[in-house]
């Protein structure tokens, strides 16, 4: 779908006032509410905005701000834009354009490819310029439409993907994947090898599990015992052992263009917490179920 | 004689998948159970009647009994407590693990209590820092030897008692005895082959000693429930033919009453993961494959041909049962050796003056097969599931280190039912 569709010439506003951020954000909420039946009013929606902004910025690096309210019953997508010639400050990023999206409660995945969409094209300063300089709206849509900018129909894990993911080779030893795993603050990692290429996993039970041998699992009950050396003794090891002798192989992962309920039905059926995204043998990102979770379901 | 031939073939190959793993024992044994029936060696009737369901629901009823039994932490209680009482002396652990294995054995089947039992042996010869080998292949010796004591232990006598039957009480009459004095023969062995062999510290010892035995009863009123029902189960078994129940019913009673109160929430759990059914498929596949070997005839033969070495006088047929099982139990496994060797004993049976002369011949078939099964590490499930958990965990114990001291222990077993079987029959 063009994202041109979406838009309507008269809610795009091009704004050379010097206006605060509330200001703008009133603009854009009476801009959608003069036209359309909302079920709130425009005040509540400008206290809405607010109240998110609190919890999450909607600003990113790239120069364009994206605010977004959810309404529940509301059955449809409404965006209004401004392009500020005195850009705001949002927190020590300049902001130049702001897109106000207003969806229903549960449609996240159209929010989610405008957003994208509208980030792809943030990124690219020729366009930028040219649609600043558009003057008026119908301008807006003409080049969105010649320049053919699109939305995706459905989010992929390449969407909300953790790009160049942190990732440990099956000959480095076990106290360098002890570090790893700390400055990190991960509970395991895909493994590679030296050119990149996907090999398996380790996590940090297989790591644990060095200091349980075999039998200990086959035992009903360990509440008899107060102390287990080998377990206690583990770290005595990390310099003698590697991450080829306890990681997983066989791993299932997804690649960059499957669908979110795959990855989803991966996580359940194989029970993790992440995935791995490998492209043609290559790691080339991790998606986790609280990415899921975060930026998909309740973003 | 064609179909004799194949019935042989089709046995003797499912009988090497079995000792090889090439294939997983209870395909091997549906696949040639089926064969048989394709191959027109006997028909599908036939060879369905030949399952013995009495034996199978008797061995899914004391699955069901030992998986609750197992819930309430019983048996982890009676290991930990044992090591304690032996104050964490190699030698009397040694000794004491024999004698809980045994009767544990008696009631529960070697290769369950080898399950339960192994694993923690492993973890004390861990803390006192010895060599586990030693007690793994005793252990193994004395849960076979007292899955020969009764007609619940193992298997073959499972078997036996469902094709004679012959009741609970017959088996402890005639059996028990003879292996309390082969178990008291073997703490001797023991005493011999290794006092003054096994070095623990101390500071070791002690670390035994701390084991907390508190909390591993998980559940005493389930435990108090389930020795109470385990209790009334015996006594059924003693009382069963005034009663008028046979062993599966009894069996299957035991284990869906604790699994009602138990655990009834768990069945899914249980009836998954606690049940068996590889055993199970493969007991099914194998009656049919020896049906095969029974309707062809070949049984006969064999009959035939013990008769005529022993011209039928009992004292002998027995001695050469005896022996005869006990070498070959030593290399060919337990379950296909005595379900091919129950129709040969029945028919001898039938072929003898005085019918009451068969019985000596079972318990020689009993306490050869399961005793041989001690003398190789191939010669019982038992020895082979112990020495592939010592495996898993890095404890390599070869074919030659079980054999040197299995061979021991079976030769003395062997002599003392020899003595045993002349002069009381």
């Amino acid at each position: 779908m063009l994202l041109a569709s979406f838009l309507e010439a008269h809610n795009i506003l091009f704004e050379n006032r010097v206006f605060t951020k509330e200001q703008v954000y009133q603009e854009l909420v009476e801009c959608l509410t003069d036209q359309y039946k909302l079920p709130v009013s425009s005040s509540k929606l400008l206290e809405l905005i607010l109240k998110r902004e609190e919890e999450v910025s909607c600003a990113y690096p790239t120069g364009i701000a994206i605010p977004h309210i959810r309404l529940d019953g509301f059955n449809d997508t409404l965006i209004a834009m401004a392009f500020l010639q005195n850009p705001l400050d949002y927190n020590g990023i300049k902001i130049s354009w702001v897109v106000l999206i207003i969806t229903d409660i549960t449609s996240s995945k159209i929010y989610l490819n405008i957003v994208a969409a509208l980030l792809k094209l943030s990124k690219d300063s020729e366009a930028m310029a040219a649609l600043a300089s558009a003057g008026d709206g119908n301008s807006v849509i003409q080049y969105l439409k010649r320049k053919e900018v699109e939305v995706k129909k459905d989010v992929t894990v390449a969407d909300i993907m953790v790009q160049n993911p942190i990732a440990v080779q099956p000959r480095n030893s076990l106290r360098e994947l002890i570090n790893l795993m700390g400055t990190n603050r991960v509970a395991g990692m895909p493994v590679v090898d030296e050119t990149g290429k996907y090999i398996g996993e380790v996590n940090v039970l297989n790591l644990l599990k060095v200091g349980v041998p075999n039998y200990v699992m086959m035992l009903d009950n360990l509440s008899f015992l107060a102390s287990y050396e080998p377990l206690e003794n583990l770290l005595g090891k990390q310099d003698i052992l590697f991450v080829k002798d306890i990681m997983t192989t066989g791993d299932v992962f997804v690649r960059p263009e499957s669908s979110i309920i795959e990855a989803v039905f991966l996580l359940f059926s194989q029970n993790k917490r992440y995935l791995s995204v490998v492209k043609e043998e290559k790691l080339v990102g991790l998606v986790t179920a609280m990415d899921i979770l975060i930026k998909v379901i309740a973003g | 004689m064609l179909l004799m031939i194949i019935a042989l073939l089709v046995f003797i190959l499912t009988y090497l998948c079995i000792i090889t793993e090439w294939i997983n024992k209870m395909l091997a044994a549906l696949i040639g159970g089926f064969v048989i029936i394709v191959l027109g060696v006997v028909d599908q009737t036939i060879a369905f009647s030949a399952i013995d369901w009495n034996v199978i629901f008797f061995l899914i009823g004391m699955m069901l009994t030992i998986s609750v039994m197992r819930e309430t932490g019983m048996f982890m209680y009676i290991a930990i407590k044992t090591a304690k009482i032996a104050k964490g002396s190699p030698l009397k652990i040694m000794a004491m693990m024999f004698v809980a294995t045994a009767v544990i054995s008696a009631i529960l089947g070697s290769v369950t209590t080898i399950m339960i039992l192994i694993p923690i042996v492993l973890l004390i010869a861990d803390e006192l820092k010895i060599t586990p080998a030693p007690f793994i292949i005793t252990m193994v010796v004395a849960s076979n030897m007292g899955g020969a004591s009764t007609m619940i232990g193992d298997p073959p006598n499972i078997l036996i008692a469902s094709a004679t039957k012959y009741t609970f009480v017959d088996f402890f009459l005639n059996l028990t005895p003879a292996v309390v004095i082969i178990v008291i023969g073997s703490l001797g062995l023991i005493w011999l082959l290794y006092r003054g062999k096994m070095y623990v510290s101390n500071e070791r010892r002690a670390k035994i000693m701390e084991y907390n035995d508190k909390n591993l009863i998980t559940n005493p009123k389930l435990l108090w429930i389930t020795l109470g029902v385990v209790v009334l189960m015996l006594l059924a078994f003693i009382f069963q033919k005034p009663l008028h129940l046979e062993n599966a019913t009894i069996a299957m009673a035991a284990g869906l009453i604790l699994v009602f109160i138990g655990s009834r929430k768990k069945v899914e759990t249980i009836i998954l993961n606690d049940i068996d059914w590889i055993t199970i498929f493969f007991f099914i596949g194998l009656f049919m494959i020896v049906a095969g070997l029974v309707n062809t005839g070949f049984i006969d033969l064999l009959a035939q041909g013990v008769m005529s070495i022993t011209s039928g006088k009992p004292k002998t047929t027995s001695m050469v049962i005896l022996w005869l099982s006990g070498v070959l139990s030593a290399w060919i496994d337990n379950i296909p050796f005595v379900a091919a060797m129950i129709p040969m004993i029945k028919t001898i049976g039938s072929q003898m003056q005085n019918a009451a002369q068969v019985q000596p011949l079972w318990w020689a078939l009993s306490l050869g097969t399961c005793l041989g099964g001690n003398g190789t590490l191939v010669g019982a499930s038992a020895n082979i599931v112990a020495v592939g958990i010592a495996n898993r965990n890095g404890y390599k114990i070869s074919f030659m280190d079980y054999t040197k001291i299995g061979l021991i222990f079976a030769l003395e077993s062997m002599l003392i039912s020899s003595v045993y079987i002349w002069f009381r029959y």
